[in-house]
């Protein structure tokens, strides 16, 4: 390391000045095909939309020197065995600095152990499901390279069960698909409802498969059953099945779930059937401030988008790299072990397109997950569709956001 | 359980029961002329309705992209029918069963590259509200999906049994060689088949798609299910597969209904088990009977 980093500082010299003189190597994986697709495209197209902006002003900085960001990108079509495969061969890689990415919480499941064997830090974003963190803390991990940058189905569900009640519902159906993600999404949320003061009887508790195109029958269970609102777990095909399949039996009562509820296949699928389906988002399309303006501005530019598929996904993804970006000059090391240790003790905030970011993580403490978690409550607003769009659910939240976002200003 | 909740499950299971018959009934046609099927029939609904979906997306209004949608159905069958069935049926081969496979893949790819592995919403000018019919919830496509259907069937039965063209079909399709000695191009007749199979699927994939939105996995589990239906109601009756359609589709809703979502595709395949030990000709079918 140290022979080579003199050669290319000499090579550096030889050459033009403006010559990147070496770069820190960054792995962004997702389903960039398939049905959760939007998710991972915007994620990866905001991460990379933080990359350009980084390298163009020269690079992360890393002790006396810039270096400029490498991208791996790797597809895992959002099946388990694929990401698996791609979290074995990233490990693999000696000269890796980290992983951002992962949508679907079964993936997170399958491969981390390999990154975590290894000690390469991970950013997991967009995957919300509680089971890729609380895997961890379940087996007791002392020391943990994976962090998690996605506010949790924790705080999904109990922000879901929250709306309900503030609605007056007192009989819910709950509908989910029967992955990873969707069957630990039911168990939060019947945690919730307990958690909250059991105010909601759940009539009915109905699944469906990856790929079910008819919902009638868990629809017309539900219809029978009485619900008020359907809280669904899920992801934008199935969900637009769902919209789809109510209108078709009448079944005019609200859809409040987690976040997939967002993304763009949900949305055209639905079509107006979508309209009013509630969800946590941690980032809305509007741009309420210049910075999130700038970003939305570029991202449709760069990708010729008038809409980004997942803008929460997006978002995150970018700001996940802003964070790695700050750990990497902390750490004054593209060694990821380092990077790690920095990343549990940011000194610095990061300023970033959700919000400023103040010491995100901690060092990691088995008993709490939440020392890898950067998310909290007070980050994530409810979110309504609105003829082919997110907007905000409560005008108070969009006020909050731009008001928080003015006390954020004097430190950049 | 409520009598209008079990009417609206079998008659919505029903009326999607229809697409598989009308699935099923391409594959009938390309039988009775040359005894082959056409294993990458899914392929031909889903191209077609891609297809048809870049139509749409060009502005062409709906009226205007059915009959190119047909059209380009006739041109996907005819061209399986050149490329994978006729030297093999030259041959007296079985060679067809691999290439309609192999092509079905090649449709398959080309599909995957052009338009992306993701599913796209199918626009129709109907209204999806539903209309309440005696309690039961019918929508406007469904009502579509089931006139097409019928329409179409019908149309081609008429011509199968009023003209000359039906009469040389028939010949060809009870005796092939004896057809061709009375002067009927029994070559012509096996191309119509498989035009008019590739029309019927293009417009199943059609009616469908507003439904079940548009992708290249979309015909995946329909083709079984018509394969299914085709087996089990025998590759002879036309009447039969509208029927077993039926039949099927409801079967399969009350099976999610009552036992549970996981459940949905086992009658399907009972069905199959039962027709092929019961029997195998298919519950309209007619036994042949071969005198050696």
């Amino acid at each position: 390391m140290q022979k080579r980093l003199v050669a290319t500082v000499l090579c550096g010299l030889i050459l033009a000045p403006s010559f990147a003189a070496d770069s820190i190597k960054i792995a962004i994986t997702g389903p960039f095909s398939g049905g959760s697709a939007p998710m991972g495209v915007s994620m990866r197209d905001g991460a990379k939309l933080a990359i350009s902006e980084i390298n163009a002003a020269g690079g992360i900085e890393v002790g006396a020197k810039k270096l400029k960001i490498e991208v791996i990108e790797r597809d895992d079509e959002a099946k388990n065995e694929r990401g698996a495969l791609i979290a074995q061969e990233l490990a693999g890689m000696s000269d890796l600095s980290g992983v951002i990415g992962t949508v679907n919480t079964g993936v997170a499941l399958a491969g981390d152990k390999y990154f975590q064997e290894k000690g390469l830090t991970k950013i997991i974003t967009p995957a919300a499901g509680s089971a890729s963190m609380t895997q961890w803390s379940k087996a007791g991990v002392k020391d943990l390279s994976i962090f998690r940058f996605s506010a949790n189905d924790g705080i999904q569900s109990a922000m879901v069960i929250e709306e309900a009640i503030k609605r007056h519902f007192t009989k819910v159906a709950i509908l989910h698909d029967s992955t990873n993600y969707g069957v630990s999404g039911r168990d939060d949320l019947l945690e919730q409802i307990k958690a909250q003061g059991n105010k909601l009887d759940v009539v009915a508790s109905e699944k469906f498969n990856l790929g079910d195109k008819d919902m009638s029958a868990q629809l017309l269970h539900i219809k029978a059953a009485g619900a008020q609102a359907i809280v669904v777990w899920a992801v934008g095909p199935e969900l637009a099945a769902v919209a789809n399949g109510q209108a078709k039996i009448g079944l005019h009562i609200p859809l409040l779930g987690g976040w997939a509820l967002s993304m763009s296949n949900f949305i055209d699928n639905a079509g107006k059937n979508g309209n009013g389906a509630m969800t946590p988002q941690s980032f809305i399309e509007e741009p309420i401030t210049p910075r999130i303006k700038a970003f939305i501005d570029n991202y449709h530019k760069t990708y010729g988008v008038d809409r980004i598929p997942s803008p929460m996904s997006a978002a995150q993804g970018y700001d996940a790299v802003y964070l790695f970006a700050a750990a990497v000059t902390q750490a004054k090391s593209t060694d990821t072990h380092k990077i790690k240790d920095a990343l549990e003790n940011l000194k610095e905030p990061v300023v970033g397109v959700i919000t400023t970011w103040v010491h995100p993580y901690s060092p990691w403490n088995p008993a709490d997950v939440n020392t890898h978690e950067a998310f909290r409550r007070n980050q994530v607003v409810m979110g309504t569709v609105s003829d082919g769009r997110v907007i905000f659910a409560n005008d108070a939240d969009r006020a909050r956001l731009i008001k928080n976002a003015s006390l954020d200003k004097p430190k950049k | 359980m409520q009598p209008t909740i079990i009417a609206q499950i079998v008659v919505s299971g029903s009326l999607i029961g229809l697409i598989y018959a009308l699935i099923a009934y391409g594959f009938q046609l390309t039988y009775a002329t040359s005894k082959s099927i056409n294993f990458g029939q899914g392929e031909l609904v889903m191209l077609s309705t891609l297809f048809s979906l870049s139509l749409l997306n060009w502005g062409l209004s709906y009226w205007l992209m059915l009959p190119l949608g047909m059209l380009f159905g006739i041109a996907l069958g005819l061209f399986v029918e050149r490329t994978a069935v006729r030297l093999a049926l030259a041959q007296n081969s079985e060679g067809w069963i691999l290439m309609t496979i192999i092509l079905g893949l090649f449709f398959f790819s080309s599909a995957e590259n052009i338009w992306g592995r993701d599913d796209h919403p199918f626009p129709s000018p109907f209204a999806t509200d539903p209309i309440s019919f005696l309690g039961i919830d019918i929508t406007c496509q469904e009502i579509t999906l089931a006139s097409g259907v019928f329409v179409i069937m019908g149309l081609i039965e008429l011509l199968m049994n009023k003209t000359l063209l039906g009469k040389a079909f028939a010949a060809v399709a009870t005796d092939r060689d004896a057809a061709q000695l009375m002067g009927i191009s029994a070559r012509r007749i096996i191309m119509l088949s498989y035009g008019l199979s590739g029309l019927v699927s293009a417009l199943a994939g059609i009616l469908v798609a507003p439904i079940t939105t548009a992708g290249p996995t979309m015909a995946s589990t329909l083709i079984l299910k018509a394969f299914s239906v085709a087996v089990v109601a025998g590759l002879d009756s036309g009447f039969g597969i509208v029927v077993i359609g039926m039949l099927l589709g409801a079967l399969e809703n009350l099976a999610s209904f009552y036992i549970g979502s996981g459940w949905r595709e086992v009658p399907g395949l009972v069905l199959l088990i039962l027709a092929l030990a019961l029997r195998p000709a298919g519950i309209f079918g007619k036994a042949i009977v071969r005198k050696v």
